[in-house]
Parts: structure tokens; C-alpha cells; sequence
């Protein structure tokens, strides 16, 4: 996992949650501010497992190696099927949406690094 | 389209249900890998736990689908799922504590849900007040 890759998609996934869960706050449907954020925040999250697979290949081999790749793979999607589900219904929901898809994408990369520690021991 | 009073059509997925179907969607993608690692990686470990992963994998599929759906069927089939959710996470939490031998590996339902925030305890009780909520001929969002 590349450490810098982890810190990107951590804070661009929190910060696309909080833009979502603010614009629901204020009684408005997540406008361009958050989508973009999520946007971002897919694309790095892209990156991650891109790069993470490529380790993968290379010979690194976590413990819990069925698991880490169904993460991996797992993650890709949530961004983007949150981001969908949010702009199909625009009311204030629809950034508490994204904020149950950034929340989700931060978990799931904490417990990536967690499978991924396991592998050096 | 909406018929008149009493049947008129109230749709799950939309305003704050759109939220819960965010959140049985998060549950269902990790129940369903959760099951299928556990499955194909080493069922003879404990096949019982693991089965119980893969049914409850099936009960986030089929209540994300159906409180995404429209129709009395749907409303049906979400109040089944949800129902067999809540019996399903006090069964195997309880058992879990009860008799953790049984129970070597963790499924989603283990300890009440505690491997995930106890989110599992609380989505089904969020999920039966919202179907409740969204009862035909109840006035209100």
C-alpha cells in the first residue's frame, strides 16, 4: 500500500463525506463542491488498488490475501454507485448518500493498511 | 398515476430511505465478500458460521433491493428481509456469546454486530420504523 496513496484517499473520502453531510445540514442537495470531491476521491481510490495490485503481482502477499483482494476490488465501486444514487434523487438526502460512501471508503482502506501491516509481520 | 386515498403509492427509496438503502448496500457488498472469502477460502473451518455469513449476505441483497423497489411487493418482501435480519443478528449475536466455540470465525452477526459498529443491531430497527413510516395511507414524508 503507498502510504501516500492511503493519506489521499483518506482525507479526500472524509472531506467528500463532510462537504455531503454539510450540504445536508443547510437543507440542500450535494452540489458541485461534494460530487467533485467524490469524483477526486474515486479516481485516487482507483490509483490505490491499481497501485496495491501491482505489489500484489510483484510477489507481496498479505496474510488474509482472498480478503485484501476482494477490498481492492470492493472499493472501487462505492464512490461511484454512491455518487449515482446520490444525483438520481437531488434532495438534501442525496449528500448524506455520499457521506455513507466516503465514510465507507475510509473504513475499508484503514482495514486495507491493517491486511496489508499483517504481511510484513 | 398515484390512485386515490389510502393506496396512493410511497415509494421507500426516496428521502431519508435513500440513505438506508446507501447503508444496506455498504452492508450487503461486505456480507456477500465476507461469505465469499470465507467460503471458498476454507468452509471446512467452521461451516456453520459461514453458512449463517452467506444467509445473512442474502438478507442485505434482497432488503437493499427491495427498499430500493417500488410496489406492495417490494414494501413485502423489504419487511420479510428486515424482520429475518432482526431475528437473524439477535439469534447468532446471542449464540456467538453464548457458545463462542461454535463460532471461531466472525460473521457479520457475531457479538451483535460489534465487527462493524453495531450497525448491524441498529439497521434493523431503523429499517422496520422507516417501512412503518412508509406505510400506504400515512400522510407525511
Amino acid at each position: 500500500m503507498h502510504s501516500g496513496l492511503v493519506a489521499a484517499v483518506v482525507t479526500l473520502a472524509l472531506l467528500a463525506a463532510a462537504a455531503g453531510a454539510v450540504t445536508a445540514a443547510r437543507n440542500r442537495p450535494a452540489g458541485g463542491l461534494t460530487l467533485g470531491l467524490t469524483a477526486v476521491a474515486a479516481l485516487v481510490t482507483l490509483a490505490q488498488s491499481a497501485v496495491a495490485g501491482v505489489e500484489l503481482v510483484q510477489g507481496r502477499r498479505p496474510p488474509e490475501l482472498a480478503t485484501f483482494i476482494g477490498y481492492l476490488l470492493g472499493i472501487i465501486v462505492v464512490l461511484p454507485l454512491a455518487a449515482g444514487w446520490a444525483v438520481a434523487e437531488r434532495t438534501r438526502w442525496s449528500g448524506l448518500v455520499v457521506a455513507v460512501g466516503g465514510f465507507t471508503v475510509a473504513v475499508m482502506t484503514a482495514r486495507l493498511v491493517m491486511m496489508w501491516r499483517g504481511a510484513s509481520g | 398515476m398515484a390512485s386515490q386515498t389510502g393506496e396512493r403509492e410511497r415509494p421507500l427509496a426516496t428521502g431519508p430511505g435513500r440513505v438506508l438503502v446507501s447503508v444496506y448496500a455498504v452492508f450487503a457488498l461486505a456480507a456477500t465478500s465476507r461469505a465469499a472469502v470465507q467460503i471458498v477460502t476454507d468452509f471446512h473451518e467452521a461451516p456453520l458460521a459461514y453458512l449463517l455469513s452467506a444467509f445473512s449476505a442474502v438478507v442485505y441483497v434482497i432488503a437493499t433491493f427491495a427498499l430500493a423497489g417500488r410496489g406492495s411487493g417490494a414494501r413485502r418482501l423489504a419487511l420479510t428481509a428486515v424482520s429475518v435480519e432482526l431475528v437473524g443478528v439477535l439469534a447468532v449475536g446471542t449464540a456467538s456469546l453464548l457458545a463462542p466455540a461454535d463460532f471461531p470465525r466472525a460473521t457479520v452477526w457475531s457479538g451483535y454486530g460489534s465487527g462493524y459498529g453495531f450497525v448491524p443491531l441498529v439497521l434493523p430497527l431503523l429499517g422496520l420504523w422507516w417501512l412503518r413510516r412508509r406505510r400506504p395511507g400515512v400522510r407525511g414524508s
